[in-house]
C-alpha cells in the first residue's frame, strides 16, 4: 500500500498533535504557579484539554481508500500516563463519547462502536498503567511506544468484534488502518513521554549503571513475549496458509472434474448418436465410395469397418485398412465390441495407428460380428458441443470471483463467466508450469487479478478453474490477523500481569528490606525487618532480625568494655591531677583552686601546681590536641615532663624550651600542647610566666574588675623542636587575682552554636566574690546556663589562684534585718582579735562599718550585702557590696563640723567621719551593685 | 553595751562600758529619756567606751541639747579612738570634756 505526500504529511501531524500540548502543560506545571494549584483542578485542566485532543483526532481523520485513518487514543493515552488517572479516564471519556455523537455529523457507522469503546479504553489504561505498573511516575519512552500500539491493536480487535457479521468490511477496513494507526499511535505516545522526559530531566535524576531487577525482568520476559508471539504467529500462518491451499486445490478440482465430465459427456452422446446413425447406414461389407459419402454426410473425420477378428476391412483412410486392432493402446480399448459389448466411446487422444492425429471415436457393434467406428477430429466435436460447454462454465463460479475458463490449444477463451470471450486467458511466457501436469495448482496473473489456477483437458478444450489468491486466502488472512491481534492483547496482558506478580512478590519486598537495612546502616538497630508475605522473605527477614541481634549485642558488649576502660583511663587521669583542695592548708599568703571537667571520659586538657620551694608557687593549665586515649597518653607525659622540670627550680622559659624539645622528639601523633605556666614569688609578689600559644588569662587586682592579661604568646609546645619561649613578669599585690582557663569554656557552645565567648567570661568573673573556689563555680554554673542541654564539646578546665602576700581575708555575706547590725559587729570583733589588729585601727575598722553597714541596711533597700576584709602588714581594706539603689557617699557634701550644738545635724557625719579616718574610700558601680573599698592605714 | 549608773542627788553618772554604735545607741537614748527628767548635771565616763559611731555622737548630741537648757553635761576619761572621732567631727568643740 502507498501513500501520497498529502497524507503521510496529515498522519505526521495527526501523531504530532497530542505531543505537542503534552509538553507544554508539563513545563506549566513544572516551572509556573499552575503546578502549584489543586490536584483535581489539575487534572479536570489536563483531562479537558486532551479530551479536546481527541475531538480534533475525530474531526481530522484521514480518508484513505475508503477508510479514515485517526490517532484519537493517543491523546487519552498521553493524558492518563503523563498527567495522571483522572486526567487520562477524563479525556478518554470526552474522546469516546464525541466519536459516539459524531456520527451524526459524518463520522463513520461502521467504525462507531469500536473508536467509542477504545477511546474509553485507552483513557482507561493510561491511568491503570500510571497508577499500577510506574507508581505514578513518568514511563520510559518505550513502554510508551508499547502502550499506544497495544491500545490500537485492541481498537482494531473491537472493529471485528463489534461487526461479527460483516468480516469481510470489518478486514477491509482494518487491512487498510491497522499498519498506519498502530505505528502512529504509538509513535505519538513515545514522543509524548519522550519529550516529557527531554525537557524535565531532573537534575536529582539518578543515573545508575546496574539495572533493576525489574527491569532485566522486564526486558527477559519482553523478549520471551516477542518470541512467543512470532513463533505462534508463523506457525499460525503456516498452518492455514496450508489449509486455505488445500481449500483452494480442493475447491479448483472439483469443479474442473464436474465441467470436465459435462464437456465429456456432451461429446461422448453426440459421438455415440452419429455412429448409430452411421451404423445404420452400413455393414461390414460397406465399399470405401459409401463410407467417404457417410463422411460427408455426417462431417465426420474418419470411418472403420472392423471384422470378426480386430481388422480393420475398410476405412476412409486407405493405410488403416489390414490395421490389427489389437496392436494399439488406444485401438485395443474397442476390441470389447467383439466381446459383447454394443458401444464404446473413447476420449479425444492421438491414435494408435498414426500417432500424431488425435481423434475421439465411437463404436457400435454390429449383429453379425464386427463393428463400425466413426471418428471426430477435435473442431468438428468441438463445434457440436460448444453450445453445451458455453452453458457448463457460464454460470459456474468457484468462490465469489472465481470460475472455469474454457480455452481452445491456444489458450484462447471461448468461454467463461465473465464474458471475455477471444481474449488471451493466461499469458503463457508467464507462467512456465502451465506446461505442468494437468491437475496441478499453479499461480498466474488471470484478467489482471493473481489467482490460483488449475487446468485440465477434456475434448481438445483447455478448461482453467480459478480463483484469486486474495480470496482464496482471505480466511487465512482474518484468521491470522485476529489471531494476531488477540495475541499481542494477550501477551500484553500477560506481561503486565507477570511484572505485577515479580514487583509484588519480590521486587516490593525487597524494598522494603532494603528501606529497613538503610535505617539500621544509618544507625537504628531496633528496626525490625518484617516481610512475611511469602516463606522465603519471613526467613530473610528473620535472619536479618536475628543478625542485627547479634550485632546489637557485640556492640553493647564492646561499648560497655571500652566505657569501662575509658572510666578507668579517666580515673587514672583525674588522679594525677591535684584534687585536695586547699592544696596547702597552712599557707595564707595565697589560695588555689582548679577543676577540669571532661568532655569525652579522658580529656586532653590538664592543671598543675606545685612548690618547688617555700616561696614559690608554679601553676599551669594546657590543652593537648586531640581527644581519648590518644590525648589523654600525650597529656601524661606533658605533665610529668613540664612537673620534673619545674621542680629543678629552673626558670619556667627555660621550662618551656626543654620541655618543648623532648615531646618535639619522635611526635609521630603530631600532637601538641598549648599551655600557660606561671611561677609566684610569695614573697615579692613578683609573677613570672610564659605562654605557650594558650589564651591569655584574667587577672584582677584588690578592688577591680578582671581584665585579659595579653601579651604576645609563644609558639605551641611539641609543635617544633628548638623554639625559644620568652617570660613575662608582672607585679602583683595582696589581694590580686588570676583565672587560667582552657577554650572549652570560651568556646562552649549552645544549641544554637553560638560561642560562650571571652566577654561573657570577663563579666561572670568580675562579678563574683573574690575566692578562687567561688570563682570557678561561677564561671562553671554561667557555662552550664549558657550551653543549656547543649553536649560538652570539649574539656572545661580551670584554675585561679589569688595572691594574699602576708595578708589576712575574710568574709561576711547577710541579708539585711534587724540584726544585721549585731552580726556585723560580731564578725569584726572576732577577725580583727585573731589577726591581731592594733585596737586603734580596729575601732575604726568598726566605727567605719557601723556607719556604712547602717546606711546600707537601714536605707538602701538591698537584698544582698557582703563584707571582704583584707588585713596586711601596711592596711586593712574593708569592701562593701550591696545590691541596693545605687549611691556614692564619696561623693556627699560634707558637713559643717563648726557648728554650736543647737544648730548641728547628725546626717552626713559618718560618711565623713569614715573618709576622715580612712587613708582612701574609693566607690564603683558594677554590674548594678555598689562596691565601696574602705583602706586603713595601719602605721597612721 | 554596758551602762553603769551611779545617781548623787541631782548629779547623774553614765559610765558606758563597750561600743556605742547604731545597735546600742538606741538603748542609752531610751535610758536618757527614762532618767534625765531630775538631773541637772549629767557626767559621761568614758573610760571604756570602745569606739563610737554616729549614731552615738546623735545621743550624746541630744543629750548635750537637753542638758544645755536645765544644766551642765561633761564626757569624762575619754580615750584616744573616741577622742579622735569628736575631733573629726567637731563635738570636741561643742562637748565639755575633760
Amino acid at each position: 500500500m502507498t501513500y501520497d505526500f498529502l497524507t503521510v504529511f496529515l498522519l505526521v501531524c495527526a501523531t504530532l498533535l497530542p505531543v505537542a500540548p503534552a509538553v507544554v502543560l508539563y513545563l506549566l506545571e513544572r516551572k509556573t504557579p499552575f503546578g502549584k494549584i489543586k490536584y483535581w483542578k489539575r487534572q479536570l485542566v489536563a483531562g479537558l484539554l486532551f479530551g479536546g485532543v481527541a475531538i480534533l483526532a475525530t474531526e481530522f481523520g484521514i480518508p484513505v481508500q475508503g477508510a479514515v485513518l485517526n490517532v484519537r487514543n493517543a491523546a487519552p493515552l498521553t493524558a492518563g500516563l503523563l498527567f495522571g488517572g483522572p486526567a487520562g479516564i477524563l479525556a478518554g471519556a470526552i474522546g469516546g463519547v464525541y466519536r459516539w455523537i459524531a456520527t451524526f455529523w459524518g463520522a463513520g457507522e461502521f467504525s462507531r462502536l469500536a473508536c467509542s469503546i477504545a477511546c474509553i479504553l485507552a483513557g482507561l489504561f493510561g491511568a491503570g498503567c500510571r497508577k499500577f505498573m510506574f507508581d505514578n511516575k513518568k514511563a520510559a519512552w518505550f513502554y510508551g511506544l508499547a502502550i499506544g500500539c497495544t491500545t490500537e491493536v485492541l481498537h482494531m480487535l473491537l472493529l471485528f468484534l463489534t461487526n461479527m457479521d460483516d468480516i469481510y468490511t470489518s478486514y477491509t477496513i482494518v487491512a487498510i488502518c491497522a499498519p498506519p494507526m498502530i505505528a502512529c499511535c504509538g509513535i505519538s505516545v513515545m514522543l509524548s513521554l519522550f519529550f516529557v522526559a527531554l525537557v524535565g530531566k531532573q537534575n536529582g535524576e539518578k543515573r545508575t549503571h546496574t539495572r533493576q531487577i525489574s527491569q532485566i525482568f522486564q526486558l527477559l520476559l519482553l523478549i520471551c513475549v516477542v518470541t512467543a508471539f512470532v513463533a505462534t504467529n508463523l506457525f499460525t500462518n503456516v498452518l492455514q496458509t496450508r489449509i486455505a491451499d488445500k481449500n483452494a486445490s480442493s475447491l479448483l478440482s472439483l469443479n474442473l472434474a464436474d465441467v470436465k465430465k459435462d464437456v465429456s459427456e456432451a461429446s461422448d452422446a453426440n459421438l455415440l448418436k452419429i455412429t448409430k446413425s452411421v451404423a445404420a447406414k452400413v455393414s461390414l461389407a460397406a465399399t470405401r465410395e459409401e463410407l467417404t459419402a457417410l463422411l460427408t454426410e455426417y462431417n465426420v473425420a474418419g470411418i472403420n469397418l472392423v471384422d470378426e477378428n480386430g481388422i480393420i476391412r475398410e476405412s476412409t483412410r486407405p493405410d488403416f485398412v489390414g490395421f490389427d486392432m489389437a496392436s494399439g493402446a488406444q485401438s485395443a480399448e474397442f476390441l470389447c465390441l467383439l466381446h459383447g459389448q454394443q458401444s464404446y466411446v473413447q476420449s479425444y487422444q492421438p491414435l494408435s495407428g498414426d500417432s500424431s492425429v488425435s481423434r475421439k471415436y465411437a463404436g457400435i457393434a454390429f449383429a453379425d460380428g464386427g463393428f463400425v467406428q466413426v471418428g471426430y477430429n477435435a473442431e468438428q466435436f468441438q463445434s457440436d458441443v460448444a453450445d453445451e460447454v458455453r452453458l457448463a462454465v457460464k454460470n459456474r463460479h468457484i468462490g465469489q470471483t472465481g470460475g472455469i475458463i474454457v480455452c481452445d490449444e491456444n489458450l484462447t477463451i471461448i468461454s467463461d463467466n465473465a464474458g471475455h470471450t477471444g481474449e488471451t486467458a493466461i499469458d503463457r511466457n508467464d507462467v512456465k508450469d502451465i506446461e505442468a501436469q494437468p491437475g496441478t495448482k499453479f499461480t498466474a496473473n488471470v484478467g489482471g487479478v493473481n489467482s490460483y489456477c488449475i487446468y485440465d483437458v477434456s475434448e481438445g478444450f483447455f478448461l482453467i478453474a480459478t480463483i484469486p489468491v486474495t480470496e482464496a486466502m482471505f480466511s487465512r488472512d482474518i484468521a491470522v490477523t485476529v489471531f494476531a491481534f488477540m495475541e499481542i492483547i494477550v501477551f500484553a496482558a500477560l506481561f503486565v500481569h507477570v511484572y505485577f506478580l515479580l514487583k509484588k512478590l519480590v521486587v516490593d519486598n525487597i524494598h522494603k528490606i532494603n528501606r529497613s537495612l538503610a535505617q539500621i546502616t544509618g544507625g537504628d538497630l531496633n528496626v525490625q525487618v518484617n516481610v512475611r508475605e511469602n516463606e522465603e522473605f519471613a526467613s530473610l527477614s528473620d535472619d536479618i532480625n536475628s543478625t542485627v541481634d547479634t550485632l546489637k549485642h557485640y556492640i553493647a558488649e564492646a561499648e560497655s568494655r571500652i566505657d569501662r576502660e575509658l572510666e578507668f583511663a579517666r580515673q587514672i587521669q583525674r588522679s594525677s591531677l591535684p584534687s585536695v583542695f586547699p592544696p596547702y592548708p597552712d599557707r595564707k599568703d595565697f589560695a588555689i583552686y582548679a577543676s577540669m571537667d571532661a568532655a569525652k571520659e579522658v580529656g586532653g586538657d590538664f592543671y598543675d601546681f606545685y612548690m618547688p620551694d617555700s616561696a614559690h608557687l608554679v601553676f599551669l593549665v594546657a590543652d593537648v590536641s586531640g581527644k581519648g586515649i590518644p590525648g589523654a597518653l600525650f597529656m601524661m607525659r606533658s605533665k610529668t615532663l613540664l612537673k620534673n622540670l619545674a621542680e629543678t627550680g629552673i626558670e619556667i622559659d627555660k621550662v618551656f624550651t626543654e620541655a618543648n624539645d623532648a615531646l618535639s622528639e619522635n611526635n609521630d601523633a603530631e600532637m601538641f600542647v598549648t599551655a600557660w605556666m606561671g611561677r609566684l614569688d610569695l614573697e615579692s609578689g613578683v609573677l613570672e610566666y610564659v605562654n605557650a600559644g594558650h589564651n591569655p588569662p584574667l587577672i584582677r587586682h584588690a578592688g577591680g574588675t578582671f581584665t585579659y592579661l595579653r601579651t604576645r604568646p609563644n609558639f605551641i609546645l611539641a609543635g617544633m623542636e628548638g623554639t625559644r619561649y620568652k617570660k613575662h613578669e608582672l607585679q602583683l599585690s595582696a589581694g590580686d587575682e588570676i583565672f587560667l582557663y582552657t577554650d572549652g569554656v570560651t568556646e562552649a557552645a549552645n544549641k544554637e552554636n553560638r560561642l560562650y565567648g571571652e566577654e561573657r567570661l570577663e563579666k561572670v568573673l568580675s562579678d563574683s566574690a573574690s575566692d578562687p573556689k567561688l570563682l570557678c563555680a561561677a564561671v562553671r554554673a554561667d557555662v552550664d546556663e549558657f550551653v543549656q542541654d547543649a553536649d560538652q564539646s570539649d574539656d572545661i578546665t580551670m584554675l585561679c589562684v589569688k595572691f594574699n602576700a602576708d595578708a589576712q581575708t575574710a568574709e561576711l555575706a547577710f541579708l539585711p534585718d534587724q540584726n544585721s547590725m549585731e552580726a556585723v559587729t560580731d564578725f569584726l570583733t572576732e577577725k580583727l582579735e585573731e589577726w591581731e589588729v592594733p585596737p586603734k585601727v580596729a575601732n575604726r575598722a568598726q566605727v567605719a562599718a557601723d556607719e556604712i553597714c547602717s546606711n546600707i541596711v537601714y536605707y538602701s533597700g538591698a537584698k544582698n550585702v557582703q563584707i571582704a576584709l583584707l588585713y596586711s602588714k601596711e592596711k586593712l581594706t574593708l569592701t562593701f557590696t550591696d545590691d541596693g539603689t545605687p549611691y556614692d557617699p564619696t561623693a556627699a557634701r560634707d558637713p559643717d563640723v563648726t557648728l554650736s550644738a543647737e544648730e548641728r545635724e547628725i546626717g552626713g557625719l559618718g560618711i565623713f567621719m569614715v573618709k576622715k579616718m580612712a587613708s582612701s574610700v574609693a566607690y564603683r558601680n558594677q554590674n548594678e551593685k555598689n562596691i565601696l573599698s574602705v583602706t586603713l592605714d595601719i602605721a597612721k | 553595751m554596758k551602762i553603769e549608773k551611779q545617781a548623787a542627788e541631782s548629779t547623774l553618772t553614765l559610765a558606758i562600758i563597750g561600743r556605742l554604735d547604731t545597735t546600742t545607741a538606741p538603748e542609752l537614748e531610751a535610758e536618757l529619756n527614762a532618767c534625765l527628767a531630775p538631773v541637772q548635771d549629767l557626767i559621761f565616763d568614758l573610760q571604756d567606751l570602745e569606739y563610737i559611731s554616729s549614731a552615738g555622737l546623735r545621743v550624746i548630741l541630744k543629750a548635750q541639747k537637753v542638758m544645755n537648757k536645765k544644766g551642765s553635761m561633761k564626757l569624762v576619761h575619754v580615750n584616744d579612738s573616741v577622742m579622735e572621732v569628736f575631733d573629726i567631727t567637731g563635738f570636741a568643740d561643742i562637748l565639755t570634756i575633760e
